[in-house]
């Protein structure tokens, strides 16, 4: 197979905020103090210790949260080159890295009796062992915890993100002006020809409108998405007349099937565009369907144009917005590839088969 | 005034609705229709019409290339273009102050453009053709006949030639005397094409090899003609080069 392989190979990567940044920084901060206040007023109540006790739980908790912020901003390109599993456990080896340094320098100090700490409670070697075992456990879990709340909450953010996207670019890529006048100088010419066509343009192109336009569903069945682009066949094939020829192969694809709205007929829109309208002669395009266990794929194949006709631009886009809906529907289990094989262009989609009962209705 | 006016469109019913507007008032006669830029100068030759309503957009040959040969005609008609949509052409079309009509056309806008339908001068033409990027080289040289424009694909062109006053094109089956300027040429088409002497632009892979003759000067081995073509001297490097890749 010679087609050329997908773009982005690459896997998830690991979310983290910038720590680097003088927010993160300032939240970190605020973070450590509140959970300071918690601690003591749990540990000791409000009795006359508490002022001393608050003092040295926000010194060596504001340590350990500005050293790990210090050190995750000094890994952050380090870590975005690792995979997920990988650059989370550089990470979490990190900050606990940082909670034995600071344990460390805590009894150390203790030794010396700074801040007043009662001697006899840190220098026993049995306590010591305890407060750095404990730390360590305790820094472990709450890195953890963090690491999986940061990079949920980057996931959720770079889907919205996406989502929103893919939405603007659905509706910029969708409507080509030149099929829109096209269309409508062939109406009028068959209103006058054959009123009854004529009528029946209308009402197609009516039908694709509202499926480009109006849509508020983001995904729709199989059986519909091909009537659309069967729809958007019909249009065009009054318009070029013989030069246009579709082949469809698509009995074996599941009806059932959901599918991200208008899947196919950017596809077929592209290969007609520029597979077959710059062709003086016209050509075939062909779609195929394959249903292999509960893999879908889908095959749009149309001619290159020939090699003395100024190439058209613009398909990317179309491509692009596919590609991106694709992966918000199926995320990572979709692929979409294209190229050219001998002296045709083809686009291959792949994703797996969802159908819409095993979903619960919106 | 009557017109008799030729319809270029590549879509049937685009055609249809044209001749139907036309023939519903006292605008003109159509006297012939073609679905593509060969077909459309052929007959223009044929039935000299007043006016063609020319469409921009066409696969093979676009709209503006068959203007600018038709140009070449010994009476060339007025041109009116249609376009569906292109924001770039319309624009276009209005800083040169050339006849179009938006696609449906209005009968009303029909008419005035029928009115108005001036002559388009070739230069306007160019001009036009050199704005629309993508599309500025030609497909086709036309060559001017008394009975119309003949048209070589650029493909059969095996070399342009000049001497003084006239430029020849040579293809595969002959030579013909074309109108445009050597340097035009080669902007035009200097991708395709490569400048062998003062006075020759030769298609790049028409060259089959350089020879040297006895006095030390070299010439070009041409695939598909016999003769030789003489190279300048300061070009034989850069041709070499050229011919290496």
């Amino acid at each position: 197979m010679s087609v050329a392989a997908p773009t982005d190979v690459s896997g998830p990567r690991l979310n983290l905020p910038d720590f680097c940044a003088a927010r993160a920084v300032l939240a970190v901060a605020l973070i450590c103090e509140l959970t300071a206040v918690v601690l003591t007023l749990a540990r000791t109540g409000p009795t006359a210790q508490l002022w001393m006790d608050l003092a040295r739980t926000s010194l060596f908790l504001l340590w350990i949260g500005l050293g790990c912020a210090a050190l995750l901003c000094a890994l952050r390109h380090y870590l975005g080159r690792l995979s997920l599993p990988l650059a989370s456990g550089v990470a979490l080896g990190a900050m606990v890295a940082v909670v034995a340094a600071v344990s460390e320098v805590s009894l150390w100090m203790a030794h010396g009796a700074w801040f007043g700490a009662p001697r006899s409670a840190l220098s026993a070697a049995g306590e010591a062992w305890r407060f750095r075992l404990g730390n360590l456990a305790i820094g472990a879990v709450v890195a953890a915890l963090a690491l999986r709340y940061f990079h949920v909450s980057g996931e959720w953010r770079r889907n919205v993100e996406l989502q929103a996207r893919a939405r603007v670019h659905a509706l910029q890529a969708r409507i080509r002006p030149h099929f829109l006048f096209n269309s409508m100088n062939t109406i009028a010419a068959l209103t006058r020809s054959n009123p009854a066509q004529a009528e029946e343009a209308v009402q197609d192109l009516a039908d694709l409108f509202r499926a480009t336009l109006n849509d508020q569903r983001q995904h729709i069945t199989l059986a519909e998405e091909l009537e659309v682009a069967r729809t958007y066949e019909r249009i065009e094939k009054l318009r070029m007349g013989e030069r246009l020829k579709v082949i469809w192969e698509v009995a074996d694809l599941p009806a059932t099937a959901e599918v991200p709205s208008l899947l196919l007929q950017p596809l077929l829109e592209n290969a007609i565009h520029h597979g077959i309208e710059p062709r003086p002669g016209g050509g075939v395009v062909t779609v195929s369907g394959v249903l292999d266990a509960d893999l879908i794929g889908i095959t749009v194949r149309n001619p290159l144009p020939e090699a003395n006709e100024p190439a058209r631009e613009g398909h990317r886009l179309a491509l692009a917005n596919i590609r991106e809906r694709m992966e918000l529907m199926y995320a990572g289990r979709a692929r979409v590839e294209t190229g050219r094989q001998g002296d045709e262009y083809v686009v291959r989609l792949r994703f797996p088969r969802i159908d819409a009962t095993t979903r619960p209705p919106a | 005034m009557s017109a008799r006016i030729l319809i270029v469109d590549d879509e049937a019913p685009a055609r249809e609705r044209l001749r139907a507007l036309v023939e519903s008032g006292p605008l003109g006669e159509v006297v012939g229709e073609a679905a593509n830029g060969e077909e459309a100068l052929r007959l223009a030759g044929g039935l000299t019409p007043d006016v063609v309503l020319l469409d921009v957009r066409m696969p093979g040959m676009n709209g503006l290339e068959v203007a600018r040969h038709m140009a070449l005609l010994p009476a060339p008609p007025a041109i009116v273009f249609t376009t569906a949509y292109d924001a770039y052409a319309v624009e276009a079309f209005e800083a040169e102050a050339v006849g179009y009509l938006l696609k449906p056309v209005r009968t009303e806008r029909l008419a005035a453009a029928l009115e108005r339908a001036a002559r388009l001068a070739s230069p306007a033409l160019d001009r036009l053709a050199g704005r629309e990027g993508q599309a500025a080289a030609r497909t086709h040289i036309g060559v001017r006949r008394r009975d119309g424009v003949h048209l070589v694909p650029l493909t059969e062109v095996l070399y342009f030639s000049a001497d003084q006053k006239y430029t020849t094109l040579r293809h595969s089956g002959g030579s013909e005397l074309i109108e445009d300027s050597l340097r035009a040429l080669e902007e035009e088409f200097g991708s395709r094409f490569v400048r062998v002497h003062r006075n020759a632009l030769v298609q790049r892979h028409c060259i089959a090899g350089l020879e040297r003759d006895d006095a030390g000067q070299y010439h070009v081995v041409l695939r598909g003609a016999p003769e030789r073509l003489a190279v300048s001297r300061r070009l034989v490097g850069e041709l070499r080069e050229q011919l290496r890749i």
